[in-house]
């Protein structure tokens, strides 16, 4: 696979979120508005980077037994430089999402990657995958806590849309709305992936037909 | 008994990556700890600056406790330029929250209104039960208020503080911790009063 086949692979096709449904604890937690949603992207895509680098770097020293506590170790241990850095220089960022960092531990998007990608690609590859990964997972929570925000709350990254008469709708900021919205969300991907496809097939089926013609 | 090749490779490895990640969390920690330190004080001036009225001092460092040992308050005094005390702020901790337990600033004048109250740690429900950090005009409620001009309980209890739509128990829990914030006042005015004046004159404590 080239880098951008990578690329696409783990932002798109892949997707921690809208292909295999993983890291649904901090997609729950904290996607009530947009902004929320971003920052635990980011923190997630910094870890993910993290663990890609060293998983890709000792690939082949770890032996086989003891490869998922010490991807575990690896993970948990970016997880909490994560959180002590945003502590230190992103207060009140923090404040806000404090609770749900430690969790990024247990987000088996980045367990799965560090498994699946990371210990059988070059260290190069595994950087691509750790940003294309984070950016899907990024892309994925901003998109359904702008849903949430919009609906729940009437505003887009803390900036009203419906205006002050909007009554909010308390649905969607609570649990249920998170699957809900994504529930939706979902269809429209897999609406997409069609159309993709059937382009993708009638592209295919129109150079198949010139390459009859011109052979005829 | 005997150890084979494999079982030690998978001990070392297991180690190695435990105490890289030791060291690393060390250094991290060493890194951090100052600006966490420094960005904890800058919140809580943030905050006091918010809850206290007008004043030139610097309340942090003229900070007093009230109490004995675990049990002590840190008051945090705020006075004029011409040395008059312009209000007193200290922190209640709600433990009847939704979830963990709620860290209030209340700030008042010395005669016991509130100039301001200010939520500065907890874990309610983003969305939820955080209204009582960004609902302007439900902290708003709280000013001007003494422990007598209202009945401190949500209205749903009988009181005269707004719930939220879908969280009852986070409001109740800051109007309860409030309130209990001003009964401290009023059992404890008069020292409040003294020490800073005794300080202020050179006396003892």
């Amino acid at each position: 696979m080239n880098k951008s086949e990578v690329f696409f692979d783990g932002f798109w096709h892949n997707n921690a979120i809208f292909a295999q449904l993983l890291g649904m604890c901090p997609l729950l937690g904290v996607t009530t508005s947009a902004e929320n949603g971003f920052w635990m992207g980011a923190a997630t895509m910094l870890v993910l980077l993290g663990s890609n680098l060293v998983v890709s770097l000792i690939r082949g020293v770890i032996p086989k037994n003891v490869r998922i506590p010490a991807y575990i170790t690896i993970i948990a241990a970016f997880v909490t430089i994560v959180g002590m850095a945003m502590n230190a220089w992103m207060h009140e960022m923090y404040l806000v999402l404090g609770l749900f960092i430690p969790l990024i531990v247990v987000n088996c998007a980045i367990l799965g990657r560090a498994e699946a990608f990371a210990s059988k690609n070059s260290l190069s590859d595994s950087l691509v995958d750790a940003i294309a990964v984070g950016a899907g997972f990024t892309f994925a929570l901003v998109l359904l806590g702008g849903v949430r925000e919009l609906f729940g709350q009437g505003e887009i990254f803390g900036l009203s849309v419906f205006g002050s008469s909007y009554p909010d709708m308390l649905m969607f900021i609570l649990p249920p709305g998170a699957f809900i919205a994504l529930g939706f969300i979902l269809a429209g991907v897999n609406l997409i992936n069609r159309k993709l496809k059937a382009r993708a097939e009638q592209q295919a089926q129109l150079v198949q037909n010139e390459a009859v013609e011109a052979q005829s | 008994m005997k150890f084979d090749r494999e079982q030690i490779q998978m001990v070392m490895a297991l180690f190695v990556v435990a105490a890289v990640a030791a060291v690393l969390l060390g250094l991290t920690d060493m890194l951090t700890r100052e600006p966490i330190a420094q960005a904890e004080k800058e919140a809580l001036h943030k905050a006091l600056t918010q809850v206290l009225p007008a004043h030139a001092n610097d309340a942090q460092s003229d900070m007093f406790k009230i109490g004995k040992d675990k049990q002590a308050v840190s008051v945090y005094p705020g006075k004029t330029k011409t040395g008059r005390i312009s209000g007193f702020a200290w922190e209640v901790i709600a433990r009847d929250g939704y979830a963990g337990s709620i860290r209030i600033l209340v700030g008042v004048s010395p005669d016991g209104n509130i100039h301001a109250i200010r939520v500065t740690s907890h874990k309610e429900t983003p969305g939820l039960g955080d209204g009582i950090v960004n609902n302007d005009s439900w902290l708003a409620a709280f000013v001007d208020q003494t422990i007598d001009s209202r009945n401190w309980k949500v209205k749903k209890d009988g009181g005269d503080f707004d719930q939220f739509t879908g969280a009852t128990i986070t409001p109740r829990a800051v109007v309860k911790a409030v309130s209990r914030a001003l009964q401290f006042f009023n059992s404890n005015r008069e020292l409040m009063l003294a020490t800073v004046n005794g300080e202020k004159s050179g006396g003892a404590k």
